[in-house]
């Protein structure tokens, strides 16, 4: 018995393993393949393109959870009550020029773009000390081990030919056709990416990204929100992120809109409802707030609905001249928020109408998609507030000191919230583990495909 | 004028107005059937394009109803009435408005919202008034967008089939010259439609194949009387100054369902065939009575000419009688007033003539007679001293001889004094009678005059005359002999003397009067009776004791051989003026 029954038992667990072998061999991603995606947008453009992020890393990335992990930095150390911080540089990492990563070269990048990009720094200034790269600012920040995880901040310079390099896991090779190429990088300190390149086409509307997704000629398509319920319809394979994106209204404090009872009658006057159900077909959430109700908590304390009446009253009998609304998106949908607004607007007595797209006169007022990257209460209100030019200070890490801060800067009527929208892509059959990050954005570098070798 | 002008003139006008007056009358009976069919014409195709916009409704409306039975819609109702969401509807207007091509499409839910609008997509939700005219025949409806502006439309409302709670639909199709451009439009004829009716009127607001000379700014009175009046109004339009390019045009007023006007459909018919055909007629018409008006004249010519012809020729032979050809006749052609008047003519010159040779008769005798009186007294002067001395000679041949001697001395000198006495009266008569011909040359007249006043200046101031004189400046040029007619002024300034014995003024001038030189000689004497004037310059008559009479006859005879002329006039105030009127020479009239 005890030898029979050993080898049967061997036996069993020889065929156990065989099965759970060959089981593992067929969810195990594969190297190697071109991933195709399709974008309407610039791929480079800032902040938030999706080519950018393949060659570009930053000194930090941010968490499913929120707060700071580890990326070109291993580690950082605030001092002076976060009016000094110290990032220490991950040793042994390369540009994808051959050229090693030194805190000098990360200080220089850094410092290139606050001063030619125009992004918002939230430092007064950066130097490398050594293997470190050390951020004095004026006011304390707390917060910036998480900014510095925001796209704009990606670490990078021109090689020998002027091209941009990084150290992410591709590399851009060329653009022909409309189509961007980035390359793996073999020697990214992160890993090699398991697709051998990726194949980024610009420009394309939804229809044909759709069509190309539907005929295999992509892989990786968008899925605006307005459409996220048709892309579900029609069973594609989609991915949607949190709510990343605020549609907001700005009212520039002048003409019509030069006092504040004016500028609280628009916001009354809007009807935030009609725009979610029907224009944004119901997805994302309604919001007066600059953070979305899942990051802040406090959201719903600012008030959302529409109150045509009260709105009157205030407008009271100013003189109606004519208000152009713009929108920063050429797009049918936000033209067509647009419109919605004027008339929302037009109800309440103002004569609004919706500027033309091209033209150079900036709005009064203006419909704005912000992105936002952090995950964290306070770093995403301070990416707001500097999406939105605005200087507000939050005192304090609790919901109350945000709200007050938040509140603050809303009370002033000229950033009216409207919805957090969230960021959709649809993948095709062949993509394996393609995951969304925090801040809606796929990546491509965890994404395999299917019957690559 | 001549008569024969003047009846010309008379016939051809009468004529020519007569031309005139049929062609007027019958261009202004051709203008009025060409109007009439021209508004007929214009009636024709106003009630064509009325009908075809009625067939544009109705293909419209028949398009909604197609519409409103499709199953997209069907199922879109059914959805609906089941608690479906109306989102998802928000853009299906757009392909259902490309599929029945249809300019404007809302669906409008059971309570008035709207659900999906395709010329205003924003608008979801709103209430649409327009769901209240369901199932009526399509109608004009204003339709405001989203730029602030409004367009016109045909519209029609219906109700999808089956749907309960109703899902309506409003579609429609723009009023613009996309529409219009499917009219069967005849050639030379052009429509558009004025849209935007309230505000002041403003080309812009046309929709249509606006070209050519054609300017909306043309239409404004005719489409303002159709809008305020709500009623067709027609006219003719000019677009430019030429006639061929006129329009009849007519603005129909388009009214929405409370019979208020939201358009105004303008047709507009060129009259240029019209015109041209008119204006072919008016040329046929001038030519026909230029043709009249020529034959008019010559055949006035001809007219004028057969009456006139004998009153000329009467005319010319007075001439020829005033002339002095007494013995002029003119023939006899015709026996009307025309004849009676030319056998009075020659009877009057007959007698006239007749009656001259009478007189001639009379004034020659009665000439001879003056002669005769003259020479019987001037002879019978020197012939009593002559009979006298004789008698006394023949008394004297008693007395001794020496006082015989000295009677008969004085006696002969007194004989010879008389006899040359004679001959000197015999001398007069004869110089008279031999009165040289003129030789003329050309010379300056105020020299004959300066001769004469230098020369009888001292024997003026002798006897107390003042002279005064008044010659031109500019040279007196005439053909003249030069001694006669010192000779003629001679006499005339030594007449002067003579009437004033007392002293008084005399005037000499020598002036330029148009063609002629006025040379005239004035005294301050005691004048002359009508009878001396009318007498004066008849040979032999004389106003002074001892004058023969001929001086001033001698004078007439030289101014006449200078083929001038001789009055004498009273001077006011006392005296008398001897004016001669002399020719220029030819190249002083030059």
């Amino acid at each position: 018995m005890g030898r029979r029954f050993v080898i049967s038992r061997g036996v069993a667990w020889l065929m156990l393993a065989c099965v759970a072998a060959s089981a593992c061999a067929g969810t195990r991603p594969h190297y190697g393949g071109t991933l195709r995606i399709e974008t309407q947008g610039d791929p480079w453009q800032m902040p938030d393109g999706i080519a950018r992020r393949l060659v570009l890393d930053t000194l930090t990335t941010v968490g499913d959870a929120g707060g700071a992990r580890p990326a070109l930095a291993v580690r950082w150390e605030s001092q002076n009550a976060d009016h000094r911080w110290e990032f220490w540089i991950r040793p042994g990492v390369h540009f994808q020029d051959g050229e090693a990563l030194t805190a000098d070269a990360v200080a220089a990048a850094l410092t290139d773009t606050c001063s030619h990009t125009g992004a918002a720094c939230p430092w007064s200034a950066v130097h490398a000390v050594g293997p470190s790269v050390v951020f004095t600012s004026d006011s304390p920040a707390p917060d910036l081990p998480e900014l510095l995880a925001q796209t704009q901040f990606g670490i990078g310079r021109q090689d020998a030919s002027g091209a941009v390099v990084g150290t992410g896991p591709f590399r851009v090779t060329g653009f022909a056709n409309g189509a961007l190429t980035l390359v793996a990088n073999d020697d990214c300190w992160a890993g090699r990416p398991f697709a051998d390149a990726v194949e980024v086409r610009t420009r394309r509307t939804i229809r044909d990204q759709w069509l190309d997704l539907s005929v295999g000629k992509t892989d990786i398509v968008e899925v605006p929100p307005e459409l996220l319920r048709q892309a579900q319809q029609q069973h594609l394979n989609v991915l949607v992120s949190r709510p990343v994106d605020l549609l907001a209204l700005t009212i520039s404090p002048s003409g019509a809109f030069v006092s504040r009872e004016m500028r609280q009658a628009a916001a009354l006057a809007v009807d935030r409802t009609a725009l979610y159900n029907v224009i944004f077909q119901k997805q994302g959430e309604v919001t007066a707030s600059l953070l979305p109700q899942g990051l802040s908590g406090y959201s719903f304390l600012f008030l959302s609905d529409r109150d045509l009446d009260r709105a009157r009253a205030l407008r009271g009998g100013a003189n109606a001249s004519l208000t152009m609304l713009g929108a920063d998106d050429t797009g049918a949908t936000m033209q067509l928020a647009a419109a919605r607004l004027a008339l929302n607007l037009h109800e309440a007595g103002f004569n609004v109408q919706v500027t033309q797209a091209g033209s150079r006169q900036p709005p009064t007022l203006a419909l704005r998609r912000v992105h936002l990257e952090a995950a964290s209460p306070r770093p995403a209100l301070d990416e707001m507030l500097a999406r939105f030019g605005q200087n507000g200070t939050v005192n304090g890490t609790d919901a109350a000191a945000l709200w007050q801060a938040e509140r603050g800067v809303l009370d002033n009527e000229a950033i009216v919230p409207l919805l957090w929208l969230p960021r959709a892509w649809a993948a095709g059959e062949r993509v394996r583990d393609l995951r969304l990050s925090v801040d809606g954005e796929p990546l491509l570098a965890d994404a395999s495909l299917e019957g690559a070798k | 004028v001549t008569l024969r002008q003047k009846m010309l003139l008379m016939l051809a006008l009468t004529v020519m107005g007569v031309v005139a007056a049929v062609g007027w009358t019958g261009s202004v009976r051709v203008g009025h059937v060409f109007e009439d069919m021209d508004r007929q014409q214009t009636d024709l195709l106003v009630g064509q394009f009325q009908h075809e916009f009625n067939q544009r409704a109705s293909e419209t409306a028949a398009a909604v109803d197609r519409m409103a039975a499709s199953d997209t819609l069907r199922r879109i109702a059914f959805d609906l009435s089941n608690g479906g969401d109306s989102a998802p509807y928000l853009t299906v207007a757009v392909p259902l408005a490309e599929e029945y091509r249809l300019d404007y499409l809302e669906l409008i839910g059971h309570d008035g919202s709207i659900v999906s609008s395709l010329q205003w997509t924003a608008r979801f939700g709103y209430k649409e008034p327009a769901v209240t005219a369901a199932g009526k025949p399509a109608f004009l409806k204003q339709e405001d967008l989203p730029d602030g502006t409004s367009q016109v439309g045909l519209f029609a409302v219906r109700t999808v089939t089956g749907s309960d709670p109703p899902l309506y639909v409003v579609g429609g199709r723009q009023l613009d010259a996309g529409f219009l451009r499917d009219f069967s439009v005849p050639a030379g004829t052009q429509i558009f439609i004025y849209k935007n009716v309230s505000g002041p009127f403003d080309a812009h607001n046309f929709a249509g194949p606006l070209q050519g000379p054609d300017s909306g700014e043309h239409y404004e009175a005719l489409v303002d009387d159709a809008r305020s009046n709500a009623r067709n109004a027609e006219g003719v339009v000019y677009p430019t100054s030429r006639s061929e390019d006129s329009m009849s045009v007519t603005a129909i007023p388009l009214k929405g369902l409370e019979g208020d006007v939201l358009a105004v459909l303008v047709v507009a018919n060129s009259r240029r065939s019209m015109v041209e055909v008119q204006r072919h007629i008016r040329d046929i018409a001038y030519g026909i009575a230029g043709l009249g008006i020529i034959f008019a004249v010559l055949a006035s010519l001809w007219i004028a000419a057969r009456i006139s012809r004998p009153i000329e020729e009467l005319a010319r032979a007075a001439g020829r009688v005033a002339e002095g050809d007494w013995e002029t006749r003119v023939d006899i052609r015709t026996m009307d007033e025309v004849g009676a008047l030319a056998r009075s003519f020659n009877n009057m010159t007959r007698q006239l003539a007749e009656q001259r040779e009478r007189l001639v008769q009379t004034e020659r005798v009665a000439a001879w007679r003056e002669l005769a009186r003259r020479l019987a007294h001037e002879l019978k002067n020197p012939l009593t001293p002559l009979q006298i001395t004789v008698e006394n000679m023949v008394r004297a041949r008693k007395l001794p001889k020496k006082q015989f001697d000295e009677v008969f001395k004085e006696s002969t000198a007194t004989l010879e004094a008389e006899i040359e006495n004679l001959k000197t009266i015999v001398g007069r008569f004869s110089d008279f009678s031999k009165l040289p011909k003129p030789q003329a040359l050309e010379m300056d007249a105020r020299e004959a005059v300066r001769r004469v006043v230098k020369l009888y200046g001292p024997a003026l101031e002798e006897k107390e005359i003042e002279l005064g004189t008044s010659i031109s400046a500019e040279p007196l040029p005439i053909l003249g002999d030069s001694e006669l007619l010192h000779r003629a002024l001679s006499n005339l300034v030594l007449n002067a003397m003579d009437a004033m014995p007392e002293g008084g003024t005399l005037t000499v001038s020598a002036v330029r009067a148009r063609e002629m030189v006025r040379i005239s000689v004035a005294d301050t004497g005691a004048g002359l009776t009508p009878e001396e004037c009318e007498r004066l310059f008849t040979p032999y008559y004389t106003t002074k004791q001892h004058g023969t009479g001929l001086g001033l006859a001698i004078v007439q005879s030289v101014i006449a051989d200078h083929n001038g002329t001789i009055a004498v006039e009273n001077v006011e105030g006392g005296g008398a003026r001897f004016v001669i009127g002399l020719p220029l020479a030819e190249s002083a009239e030059a």
